[in-house]
């Protein structure tokens, strides 16, 4: 790192300096314009009527909006974790040079190819408890279908299994990579110790993939935290606002009552939470390893 | 692998497979059948009728046209300006270096409903709506290509760049004829999840291209959907989910190696 | 594949380079769906079939009278208002937009539509001959904002069949309840002689089927939901004596449960229930299955408005409307406005094929409306339909609010009481909080 003096450094600007002028412009000037709309009362079209912190105060009160935050926190512990764990294991075992592998791997990536559009339309006919797949599966064999997307304790599961199905492809993508990354001779040393294959497992593998895992929680927890399409087009948040996550609240303040203001500080709070657990869990991961 | 690994292995491609299949299926059936059954599916007749139905949309090409050239220059614009960006963060030592990376990071927390209103209305300042900046452009500022170039560009041996130093060779010189062919199979990989998100966002195309000859793929095939085509057209909107996820399919297809190899250079160290 | 690409840059670069088009240029926006495949180039507007079908033929009918005229249609996803509201901050909405009646008042009082009332007078059209309904839906604090097109409601969608063998027939006319208590009576005898539910409701990710059914008898009963522009009342003895008859309902399983709209139509067609509340809409794929012989609907189908259960006969409606959003317009634009609503009007008639109501009198009292299957049992809604006062705005989200209380009291997951206080106070909050 030690080349080069001032015009090196200039150079380094230089080479990030694309990204960061339209990071910032586009996506950053935005989210400020939106703190500040935050502080009044807006509508769509320009109306803007200044009250402090009212917009905060509400958001507080409002029982919709607590509702809707237990939904999003439900949504991400249900997705999470079988989403990283059924990953992990996809990619252990399709780790293959074969043909077989190939194609598996390529049918689980497919899903992630479909628009929200479709994975919900797809899902919806699984899951309505009128003519479903698994309706039909449970008539056969005598039992009453399950509402899964009408019983207010079914349709968060219902929720984490579509976006669990749908999600696959880039942490298990992620994990193969992290795999192929570890050095053969590491499992030869264990191989050498007669290391079981459990044992391999826990004190090989999973060690070397800590950093990816890391890496697929991070980036999963961000983006359920935000999960909108799904919950729209598969349950419209019911019953009852009984599956309505944060950003499809936003999405109805917005544009469906036309409260800016409202939405942007409901949006900002959100910011605030994807930011604060996401840096929760980088640094208690850190600070494991380091200690 | 062991007969248990795949039979569970198995068990999952069945889950995993099963709706898919189920989509092509419904989506070679009539649609008047389907509105009284959708257990149709699984019955012939099967028929053509609903991609005939789609090939004869007058906008279709024109809405396809639109989708490759938003979705290439996304990909395109993504990979120069993260590999830019990734370079420098990664093996360069500048100003503010750590500071910047963190801002850059920052951005994977923003919701994309908290930024799209303000957005809106600076591009229409911009006057860029209803054109391909204006779809391209937000596609442009995603983070996680930054942070995954950074990765990538990191895992590359430094001797590297000091004996290209000693050869002479200028600073960009050493990042275009030495460093960037090494992360061809990261490009691939970037390129094809920006490639895959921009050929399905929605909701930026939905506002931004309110001009039916400015549709992306997605927002022209809604639509063409009635407000209740979920039952009367349910066949022929598979068929245009199958029409519309095909050319993705290919891509991945085509550059699965790649995909695979190159993340086992990136993934995070 | 690349050989398509090269063709369609090529002609758009050929398009570029024609010569100016100096015609006077309208910009049309609507919803109903895009199906240039089929209609693309017909102008024969009586063969033309569906919302979407008609409507395209009827532009391309326009577009061959007036050649002089430039008009560019732009089909939006249903229902295109994130689009609008996007455009018209933007400072660039369309000259003519399709718009629920319901909506146009957020749009009205925010003063985002021009009043119409002197380009209706120039294209000839006047406001008496409107149906009441559609006069009511289109009229905002006593200005006109738009030219209505059709009034759609609920009706009573009704398998005879099923109805005859429950005893529910008299002079091949289905019989229905004058009461609610009557309603669970015949709900009662119809699942005992059928064994399939009286009523068949699309309850699942659908807020407007309680709404529907909610305003419906508030209207019957005069019931005063909208004291004034800011408020709702809610916790009245009039909504509690509704919404616990739907509860009743649901509870004794004389309704359907946990179907969403498509699952609840194809149950209807297939004959799994008596009754199923739904729009003016599925009039027509109900009687193409009611003349296909071996169908469960074949020669057993009927339609009506809602009963008469409390008070007086009433039904909550909505409808189409071309409304025009604020922004600058040569006089040409205006004239050519002016012609296109002119042909619109006109051809009111051809539109009612689709299953909605005339929005003029005289299509109404047509023998060629009269002529159309079900028509005369359903044309009084076009008197007695009423929409929402026309100074309430935020009409759907109000509609949402509702319409999920509404679901948890009629599922049992909330009493009565607590799911109409707090509708009331959500929606209050809502209207409290207007910029």
């Amino acid at each position: 790192m030690s080349i080069g003096g001032r015009r090196a450094q200039l150079e380094g600007l230089a080479f990030v300096a694309p990204f960061l002028l339209l990071y910032a412009v586009i996506l950053i000037y935005p989210l400020v314009a939106g703190v500040v709309i935050s502080f009044h009362r807006a509508d769509l079209f320009g109306a803007r009527t200044f009250v402090g912190l009212e917009n905060y105060g509400r958001l507080i009160g409002d029982p919709v909006f607590h509702q809707a935050l237990i939904n999003t926190f439900k949504l991400t512990i249900l997705i999470v974790p079988p989403l990283t764990a059924i990953t992990l294991v996809l990619a252990l075992a399709l780790n293959k040079r074969s043909r077989s592998a190939a194609f598996f791997r390529g049918l689980f990536f497919s899903s992630s190819v479909l628009s929200v559009t479709i994975v919900t339309l797809i899902w919806r006919f699984i899951l309505t408890p009128d003519a479903g797949l698994v309706a039909e599966v449970l008539e056969a064999v005598g039992r009453e279908p399950i509402p899964f997307l009408s019983d207010p304790d079914l349709t968060i599961p219902a929720l984490a299994v579509t976006t669990v199905w749908w999600s696959l492809g880039l942490p298990m993508m992620l994990f193969l990579a992290g795999l192929q990354q570890i050095p053969e001779e590491i499992y030869e040393a264990a191989a050498l110790d007669r290391a079981g294959r459990w044992t391999t497992f826990w004190r090989v593998t999973l060690p070397s993939l800590r950093r990816t895992m890391l890496l697929v929680i991070m980036l999963q927890t961000a983006a359920q935290l935000q999960l909108f399409g799904q919950a729209q087009l598969l349950t419209a948040g019911g019953p009852s606002g009984a599956s309505r996550p944060v950003v499809l609240l936003i999405y109805e303040m917005s544009f469906a009552r036309w409260e800016l203001g409202y939405a942007t500080a409901a949006a900002e709070v959100l910011f605030m939470l994807v930011l604060t657990v996401t840096l929760i869990q980088y640094m208690t991961a850190s600070r494991r390893w380091e200690g | 692998m062991s007969l248990g690994a795949w039979i569970g292995v198995g068990i999952g491609a069945a889950i995993m497979a099963a709706p898919l299949l189920w989509t092509l299926l419904l989506s070679l059936k009539a649609n008047a059948e389907l509105m009284r059954d959708s257990g149709a599916a699984f019955s012939a007749p099967y028929t053509l009728e609903n991609y005939r139905s789609i090939l004869q949309g007058s906008s279709l090409v024109q809405w396809l046209l639109n989708s490759v050239i938003v979705s290439g220059g996304t990909t395109l614009g993504v990979l120069t300006l993260c590999s830019l960006a990734g370079y420098a963060f990664a093996r360069l030592e500048f100003p503010f270096r750590r500071t910047l990376f963190a801002f850059v990071l920052l951005g994977l927390a923003i919701p994309e409903q908290a930024v799209i209103l303000p957005q809106h209305q600076l591009f229409a300042q911009l006057g860029l709506h209803n054109s391909y900046p204006g779809l391209i452009l937000p596609g442009l500022v995603g983070p996680f290509g930054v942070f995954f170039m950074t990765q990538y560009f990191k895992a590359i041996p430094k001797e590297l760049d000091e004996a290209a130093m000693l050869d002479g060779a200028s600073r960009f010189t050493l990042f275009w004829k030495v460093l960037l062919p090494l992360t061809l199979p990261a490009q691939a990989t970037l390129g094809v999840f920006t490639f895959l998100a921009s050929w399905n966002s929605y909701w930026w195309p939905l506002i931004s291209a309110t001009r039916s000859e400015m549709f992306t793929l997605t927002v022209g095939l809604a639509s063409a959907q009635m407000n209740y085509a979920q039952t009367s057209g349910l066949g022929f909107l598979m068929a245009q989910a199958v029409f519309a996820s095909l050319p993705i399919l290919i891509v991945y297809i085509i550059f699965q190696k790649q995909i695979v190899r190159a993340m086992a250079g990136a993934s995070v160290r | 594949m690349i050989r398509g690409a090269l063709l369609a840059f090529a002609a758009l670069s050929a398009a570029a380079c024609a010569p100016e088009d100096r015609r006077t240029e309208i910009d049309v926006q609507r919803f109903f769906g895009e199906c240039g495949a089929v209609y693309g180039r017909s102008t024969d507007i009586s063969k033309a079939e569906g919302e979407c079908g008609i409507v395209t033929t009827l532009f391309n009918g326009f577009r061959a009278r007036n050649r002089d005229l430039k008009v560019d249609v732009n089909v939006v996803a249903w229902p295109g208002y994130a689009q609008l509201a996007a455009q018209i901050a933007a400072g660039d909405p369309p000259d003519l937009v399709t718009m629920h009646q319901g909506v146009m008042s957020d749009y009205a009082s925010r003063g985002l539509l021009e009043p119409m009332e002197a380009i209706l007078a120039q294209a000839g059209i006047r406001p008496e001959k409107f149906t009441a309904a559609a006069r009511r839906g289109v009229t905002k604090n006593g200005r006109i904002y738009g030219l209505p097109w059709d009034t759609v409601g609920g009706l009573f969608h009704i398998n005879t069949k099923l109805f005859e063998q429950a005893g529910l027939m008299r002079g091949g006319k289905p019989v229905l309840p004058s009461s609610a208590e009557e309603l669970l009576a015949h709900a009662r005898k119809f699942k005992q002689a059928t064994g399939k539910p009286y009523l068949i409701q699309s309850q699942v990710n659908d807020p407007a089927t309680h709404v529907r059914n909610f305003y419906t008898y508030m209207l019957a009963q005069d019931a005063v939901m909208f004291p004034d522009q800011d408020h709702i009342r809610l916790r009245t003895p009039e909504a509690k004596r509704v919404v616990e008859l739907l509860r009743q309902l649901n509870e004794e399983r004389l309704s359907s449960r946990n179907q969403d709209n498509p699952a609840a139509i194809a149950s209807f067609i297939n004959g799994e229930g008596g009754v199923f509340p739904t729009g003016t809409w599925m009039i027509g794929a109900f009687e193409q299955d009611a003349q296909t012989p071996g169908r469960p609907l074949y020669q057993g189908y009927a339609v009506l408005p809602y009963p008469r259960l409390w008070g007086r006969q009433a039904g909550f409606v909505d409808g189409h409307a071309w409304v025009m959003p604020k922004r600058e317009r040569t006089p040409d634009q205006r004239a050519a406005i002016a012609r296109l609503l002119r042909f619109m009007a006109q051809h009111n008639f051809d539109w009612t094929r689709t299953g909605h109501l005339p929005a003029f009198e005289a299509v109404v009292n047509s023998a060629a409306f009269k002529a159309l299957p079900h028509r005369q049992d359903i044309a009084p809604l076009a008197q007695t339909g009423s929409p929402l006062p026309g100074y309430v705005r935020r009409q759907g989200p109000i509609e949402g609010i509702v319409g999920e209380e509404l679901g948890a009291a009629v599922s049992g997951q909330k009493p009565v009481d607590r799911a109409l206080a707090d509708a009331e106070r959500r929606v209050n909050e809502l209207l409290s909080y207007m910029p």
